[in-house]
């Protein structure tokens, strides 16, 4: 559904996105992770023909998008929620809607129907008298009516309290197990990547670092806590394997994700007092990456 | 769908620019109805009424020329206006068609803004006016304020709204000092074009510079599709 190639984008010369080699399938919800300025925000963009990318090419729905026209025809197909969840200030809620599906032949207005009611949206009102929230499912109302095939969310739930949160992911969840709509969303709150993902993308520093099934991720990563009598040995940071270290004081924690057995053995040489094996969070995957030495 | 938009984003300047010129208008109705100032001829009302129109000509373009793509960035949006700049790009449509509605509707209501005021000029003048005359002075007005409406555009596309209205601005009177010194620009400047100073009622059209707004229209939007299709949001 998404796919892309050498990706790279920089601003004023800063690198921003490097090569971003990126494969999202069909159906599947991917959440794309990465800290603030690693290049999220930058790659939707690009998706969606608001950047211009320096290298790389992007392919959506099969089809290379390298031209105006290919990209007006693939945003037929794609919904889009910006991080900001600005619309028209001069328009009402019904207004709104109205502009909005006249561009979508596949418009759905029973999802229309059912999200005015779900969200309860004030359709007399206009834009800058609702309030963050309602904007925000305003805004998700618009991407999920619209029939789209793609949706992608620069993090669609912010500003949201805990329980519109949930209530937005569920129909999400709900939008995706229905129609089999694929989901490319970037999110700071790992619990919700978790709940509602199957796939996770993690870049930092425009690069991409981790991509895959979340499962299997799980399933691959081990964390190795290792105590030893004195500062944790300098050579733990070479071990084969070893993904990421991390020392506190007397402790070691590795991130290991090949021949884990192999790892626990090398690590045992150097004497530690204790060893354990922990599977991983999405959470510790994430910081390690990102944090890890 | 996409004219709507831009009408519902346009109105309000439409409206002020309205209420502009009635101001403009109905000012010297009122300073002559109190008899101030007394003993101004009528010709010279008249030119004054003219001169002041020009000047609506241009603050017209360059005002109806702001709304648009570029007026909706996020800069905009955490000075207090709206960002819905992302919303717009997201949306199944060539920037090239965006320019084209957004400017195509500003140029609409400025050739009927700038109608208006230059049939109500004919309408005030002191002596009478064919039909040919009438139609000779509505056609460059329009034409010669097309290009003032095109640069804003352009520069539109580029910079946000206060450096937009304030740089077009700075252009057009740096053209209106050169046309003075210059005698190339005094010659195709769009600005003497409007006027009826400087080619009165009864001259032939002057095609001098009719032909060079013509041109500069048509190379100020080219370079506007080539600027928009180019920049990054």
């Amino acid at each position: 559904m998404i796919s892309t190639h050498g990706l790279s984008k920089s601003y004023e010369g800063k690198p921003a996105l490097i090569h971003l080699d990126l494969a999202v399938p069909r159906g599947s919800i991917c959440g794309f992770l990465g800290r603030n300025g690693a290049g999220k925000t930058t790659t939707m963009k690009l998706l969606l023909g608001m950047l211009r990318r320096d290298a790389g090419s992007i392919w959506l729905f099969g089809e290379p998008v390298d031209s105006e026209e290919s990209g007006v025809t693939a945003r037929r197909r794609t919904a889009f929620v910006s991080e900001d969840k600005e619309l028209y200030p001069f328009m009402t809620v019904d207004q709104t809607i109205r502009f909005t599906r006249a561009f979508f032949p596949t418009w759905r207005r029973d999802l229309e129907e059912k999200y005015l009611d779900l969200f309860q949206l004030p359709r007399k009102k206009t834009v800058p008298k609702l309030s963050r929230g309602m904007r925000t499912q305003l805004m998700l109302l618009l991407a999920m009516a619209r029939g789209a095939e793609l949706l992608i969310m620069d993090e669609p739930t912010s500003g949201l309290d805990p329980a519109l949160t949930e209530e937005v992911l569920q129909a999400l969840a709900d939008l995706a197990a229905s129609d089999g709509i694929t989901i490319f969303f970037s999110s700071h709150q790992l619990a919700e990547v978790e709940q509602l993902c199957d796939r996770v993308c993690l870049i930092d520093r425009g690069q991409k670092v981790i991509d895959g099934v979340l499962d299997d991720l799980k399933a691959e990563y081990r964390r190795i806590l290792l105590v030893f009598e004195g500062e944790p040995p300098r050579e733990l940071a070479s071990l084969p394997g070893v993904d990421h270290l991390r020392r506190n004081g007397r402790t070691a924690s590795l991130l290991a994700h090949v021949d884990v057995d192999a790892v626990v053995d090398r690590a045992r040489e150097l004497m530690p007092i204790s060893v354990e094996v922990h599977p991983v969070t999405l959470k510790e995957l994430f910081l390690d990456h990102v944090k890890g030495e | 769908m996409l004219w709507y938009k831009a009408w519902l984003e346009t109105r309000w300047r439409f409206a002020f620019l309205v209420g502009s010129i009635l101001v403009v208008w109905l000012a010297p109705l009122w300073i002559s109805s109190t008899g101030v100032p007394p003993g101004v001829p009528a010709a010279k009302q008249w030119m004054g009424l003219q001169l002041g129109s020009v000047l609506l000509y241009i603050f017209t373009a360059i005002y109806l020329a702001g709304s648009g793509i570029n007026s909706q960035t996020l800069y905009a949006a955490t000075s207090g206006f709206h960002g819905s700049m992302l919303f717009t790009l997201s949306l199944p449509v060539s920037r090239r068609r965006l320019l084209f509605v957004r400017a195509g509707l500003g140029a609409l209501l400025t050739c009927i803004l700038v109608a208006i005021m230059a049939g109500y000029i004919l309408l005030r003048r002191p002596e009478a006016t064919s039909a040919l005359q009438s139609l000779v002075y509505l056609t460059r007005a329009i034409v010669c304020t097309m290009p003032v409406y095109a640069l804003s555009v352009l520069v539109a596309c580029v910079l946000d709204e206060m450096w937009q209205f304030m740089s077009a601005c700075f252009v057009w009177v740096a053209v209106f000092l050169l046309q003075a010194r210059v005698e190339v620009v005094s010659r195709v400047s769009p600005l003497r074009g409007m006027s009826l100073n400087c080619y009165p009622i009864t001259a032939p059209m002057p095609w001098a510079p009719v032909a060079v707004s013509l041109v500069l229209t048509g190379v100020l939007l080219s370079l506007s599709v080539l600027v928009l299709q180019r920049k990054d949001y």
